[in-house]
């Protein structure tokens, strides 16, 4: 069935295993010898060999990547069930309830392995996929998010760490600057676990009028198949497969990497929100890992339906391409709409008012087959059944008992010099230099932004906030959280510590916590132990959402962050969404009034494993503090009461560097200093300023609000000083232990920016 | 051009729109806010006559990246409107309608020529450079406002110091020779200036990009031409300002110049 001239036939039907796996090798399939006897098997009953635009597809399918076979057994115990009832829809991202008119559309997801090969483009295309899973739903994106995870040691064969940051700040700004979606959130770590695996976690939030979300599945025949956007090149072959191995020294091809272009993105989201509005799209999904294969097979296979796919009328960037060239490339910018057949003009007069690329390229048929004809002959004729369900593996885990070794420090002799070193630290101090590379106001909806505070010095926020409709007072809070260096240390109470960190910081502003999305990394799932700590952490997710109630609506996992002996802590960066009733009482972390009341509501503690002190102690292990999802709740939401009374005028959430990094960002935007006295909290002094406790907030409270506040918070506040003058000074049973101008804090937290 | 607007009349608006640009939507929104009847229009509706422009009151030019900006901040988008559609400009602009191009927009009024037309030729007198910081920059600056004959900043209190964001990492106002600077400052066209937040000249970082004589916007001489760094669409609300926490200000400083737009347009047409 096939023509040498533009597709040959592979002759597995007689391999034996051994040339089985020579051919997958050959190929660059990334199949393992199990899998392509399946496949085998599958063509000894059709009566032939397949061609190698079939195998190809299959391989595509069946990565890790598009198919999770590590992982969905567990993702399905663990964390799928949790808080059904809130998800309004799922797909290319996952869907929560604003309000009765309008969903909100997000997900988070990786794109390391490109970004660890190019670190420019890797994280531009990871932004405009991204951008496109939110599209996918029908939405409008309204913000995008980043995580990122930079390594601090230059690595033999490796690009440097320099090299590395600067190319993926440089690909997200220039790629989500020019699409005009501000980018709002995210974080930068530094730490020598992703030296040479750098992670770039992408997340996009947007909205979508509840009778306009659409799904990708089809499940009528004579649906048209409309690809619409870029050309399709040679760019980004074998993406998936590459993500879905361990890294070699100098070994990348940088072929595997899709070039991006915002140009055609920024157009194309305008057409396909205008062919939706109009209600002429029927479904649509966007073209990622696994190119026009996954999406057509997906797109079908959910929807139990079969379909025809004319592969000559795709555009094409090359006309030499290959028709398995075509069918795999992941070449950026397009979205494949499904269209009813009278809509099909009115759709592509749409994408030229848009002077965007469209072409027909098939339809849905009955039957569960597709068929794939290049240039009048067949190349493909498969099962998309057979297509979409990949060996699901249930690889074998160890858990490691570890014994926790507590240490007692000792305490620090100037605990003023030890704050203005901290907040210096890499991971502390602003990151400006970075986030104001990112355009966050445009769409002119951002009611809270990355910094607020007094213009010229601004501190960190803890959550943004957009307002989504003009004409309304509803706001969504969008934040991230994760902890490396907790789930390093205990993947489950890592696991935790970022669902803590992400209902803290939605909380903080004022927002009702929604909902989840979960980008997993971790190292080689093929190997036990990581396969282990993978499971701890979803334990973890586990018992944190579930008590919470809150669901995780989307997600990835990328596995295989490894090099050699080097891998990264197995943990997950959480993009977080929350609903603010009034924007007008959302909360920023700068303190307002000089005299007003400062309460910690939570309790210092003395397990410090993984935290900043200890850090800075070059210390490791310890007890990782432990988030109490019931604690989480109660306090969480007595505060999102005490903010809805008007009792609160700033807020701040406990995090790296306990207490004393929390107050003193709250001094670097307001220009007031604080007075503290630690002896409420009964202990020892470093304890007390920097150990992190989980579910724990700095509250400046409104003058005249205290008795409201304290009604609300009951035991879980305690009065521990007083906005005052122009520094943060703290008193302790031992007398004063500190005093440190404000602006001093300024320029150490400033360090280096302007 | 017509005899004054009955109020019923709604004034019309377009917000250019061409690949590349963003910030149409919030053009529209506030021009939508303040009673007018805006409309987002693709160049190649009015390359193909489909639109025109004297069927609008007034003319939006929004940031962005024009044509990807991948040749010079706004110029491929000057070029395509210089090739077919110039003349109709600059008719435009000589009746007196109201013309405002933010960001992106203020490059492709410089591009145009539309701006500061010192010498009254519509050449290129000036560009915006990259920024001296050799990056984007998004953040808050204070603005100095001299009102001078500027349509657009009618409601704003002469000498003034106003809040609003800037976006961009090419903003350095630069003239093409010492002459042009000098007709601009003699002109009073530089209506807009970075200033710290007493209204004082400064420079960097106050001064964001390093433009010559802290130029932030710059009105031709007739006043109805407005070219602006900063983005007063992203404020129309108070809630979108930066340290809106922290004030008791209940309106958006942005909103103004659209305020003054609209009233100049009810008055003068």
């Amino acid at each position: 069935m096939s023509d040498p001239d533009f597709s040959i036939e592979i002759p597995i039907v007689k391999m034996s295993s051994a040339q089985l796996r020579a051919i997958s090798t050959e190929m660059n399939l990334g199949l393992s010898t199990d899998e392509m006897s399946r496949i085998k098997s599958y063509f000894e009953n059709e009566g032939r060999n397949p061609t190698d635009v079939e195998i190809q597809a299959i391989a595509q399918a069946w990565s890790e990547h598009c198919s999770y076979k590590s992982s969905k057994i567990h993702l399905k115990k663990y964390i799928f069930g949790i808080g059904k009832e809130k998800i309004v829809a799922e797909g290319d991202a996952g869907l929560v309830a604003l309000d009765d008119e309008t969903a909100i559309s997000f997900k988070i997801e990786s794109h390391n392995h490109p970004s660890a090969i190019e670190p420019y483009g890797g994280a531009a295309t990871g932004v405009g996929g991204i951008l496109r899973d939110i599209l996918s739903m029908g939405a409008q994106p309204i913000a995008v998010t980043d995580a990122l995870y930079f390594g601090t040691k230059k690595m033999e064969g490796f690009p440097s760490p320099r090299f590395i940051e600067t190319g993926v700040i440089s690909g997200i700004r220039d790629y989500g600057n020019r699409v005009g979606i501000p980018t709002v959130a995210g974080g930068i770590v530094y730490s020598d676990f992703f030296s040479p695996n750098v992670l770039v976690n992408v997340g996009c939030v947007g909205v979508v009028r509840k009778d306009r979300i659409r799904s990708s599945a089809i499940s009528e025949p004579g649906i048209q198949l409309i690809l619409a956007g870029g050309k399709t090149g040679r760019d980004g072959i074998h993406g998936v497969n590459m993500a879905s191995a361990e890294m070699k020294k100098g070994k990348e091809d940088i072929t595997t990497v899709q070039l991006g272009s915002p140009i055609i993105k920024e157009p194309l989201i305008h057409a396909v929100l205008e062919a939706n509005e109009k209600g002429l799209i029927y479904g649509l999904k966007d073209l990622g890992g696994g190119g026009l294969s996954s999406v057509v097979g997906e797109m079908l296979e959910s929807g139990g339906m079969g379909g025809i796919i004319h592969l000559d009328r795709v555009p094409l960037k090359e006309s030499s391409m290959k028709p398995w060239e075509i069918w795999i490339s992941e070449s950026q910018e397009r979205m494949l709409l499904a269209v009813r057949r009278e809509n099909v003009d009115k759709i592509l007069g749409i994408m030229d008012d848009w002077d965007i690329t469209a072409a027909l390229i098939g339809e849905s048929q009955k039957g569960k087959r597709l068929q794939i004809f290049f240039r009048g002959k067949k190349v493909l004729d498969l099962g998309t059944e057979f297509m979409t369900s990949p060996i699901l593996y249930e690889r074998p885990y160890s858990r490691l008992e570890r014994n926790v070794v507590q240490f007692l420090p000792k305490q620090p002799s100037d605990f003023s010099r030890l704050l203005l070193s901290m907040l210096s630290d890499k991971n502390i101090r602003t990151r400006e230099y970075a986030v104001r590379q990112y355009d966050h106001t445009v769409r002119g909806s951002t009611v809270i932004g990355p910094f607020s505070g007094i213009v010229g010095r601004e501190g960190p926020t803890d959550a943004s906030v957009i307002r989504p409709d003009w004409n309304k007072k509803v706001g969504v809070a969008i934040t991230h959280g994760s902890n490396p260096f907790y789930s390093h240390t205990d993947p489950y109470r890592g696991g935790m510590a970022a669902v803590d960190e992400t209902v803290r910081n939605l909380i903080s502003v004022g927002a009702e916590p929604l909902g989840f999305s979960d980008c997993l990394n971790a190292g080689n799932p093929e190997k036990p132990e990581i396969m282990g700590e993978f499971i701890s952490m979803l334990q973890g997710l586990h018992d944190s959402a579930f008590s919470l109630n809150i669901p995780f609506v989307s997600g990835n996992v990328s596995f295989y962050n490894e090099t050699g002996r080097k891998r990264i802590p197995t943990f997950p960066t959480i993009l977080g969404v929350g609903k603010v009733r009034d924007i007008e009482k959302s909360i920023t972390p700068d303190f307002k009034k000089v005299g007003s009341s400062i309460y910690v509501v939570g309790i210092p503690t003395t397990d410090l494993g993984g935290s900043l002190y200890f850090r800075r102690l070059e210390r490791d292990g310890g007890r990782v503090p432990y988030s109490d999802p019931r604690v989480l709740k109660k306090r969480g939401w007595n505060l999102l009461e005490a903010i809805n009374e008007n009792t609160v005028s700033a807020m701040h959430d406990v995090s790296d560097g306990g207490i004393a990094i929390s107050i003193s960002e709250m001094t670097v935007g307001s220009s007031i200093g604080a007075s503290i006295d630690l002896s409420p909290l009964g202990l020892r002094t470093d304890f007390a300023l920097f150990s992190e406790p989980q579910s724990s907030w700095i509250v400046e409270v409104r003058k005249g609000g205290e008795e409201k506040f304290l009604e609300i918070l009951g035991e879980d506040a305690i009065l521990i000083g007083y906005t005052h003058g122009s520094s943060f000074s703290v008193t302790s049973g031992e007398g004063k232990v500190m005093d440190v101008g404000i602006d001093k804090i300024l320029s150490k937290w400033k360090k280096g920016y302007q | 051009m017509e005899e004054g607007i009955p109020m019923n009349r709604q004034i019309k608006v377009a917000v250019l729109t061409m690949e590349g640009t963003n910030n149409e939507e919030e053009a529209f929104l506030s021009f939508k806010h303040s009673s007018t009847s805006p409309e987002i229009v693709h160049l190649k509706k009015l390359e193909n006559k489909i639109k025109r422009f004297e069927d609008y009151d007034i003319l939006f030019f929004p940031g962005g990246f024009s044509g990807g900006d991948y040749v010079r901040a706004g110029a491929i988008m000057a070029s395509r409107l210089r090739s077919t559609l110039l003349k109709d400009l600059e008719q435009l602009v000589e009746s007196g309608k109201p013309v405002l191009g933010s960001c992106n927009g203020f490059q492709v009024l410089v591009e145009l020529g539309l701006i500061p037309n010192v010498e009254g030729e519509y050449g290129i007198e000036a560009a915006l450079a990259p920024n001296i910081s050799n990056r984007f920059e998004a953040r808050t600056v204070y603005l100095k406002i001299n009102k001078g004959n500027c349509l657009f900043l009618k409601d704003f209190i002469d000498e003034e110091v106003v809040k609003l964001p800037i976006a961009h990492s090419e903003g350095r106002f630069v003239t093409r020779d010492p002459d042009i600077l000098k007709g601009i400052i003699k002109n009073g066209m530089n209506v807009v200036s970075y200033s710290d937040e007493l209204g004082r000249p400064q420079g960097y970082p106050w001064n964001p990009n390093g433009s010559e004589q802290n130029i932030a916007g710059l009105c031709n001489k007739q006043g109805n031409v407005l070219g602006i760094m900063p983005h007063p669409e992203r404020v129309f609300h108070y809630v979108t300002e930066s340290d809106w926490t922290r004030t008791e200000k209940r309106e958006g400083m942005g909103s103004r110049f659209f305020s003054s737009a609209v009233s100049f347009v009810r008055e003068k047409f």
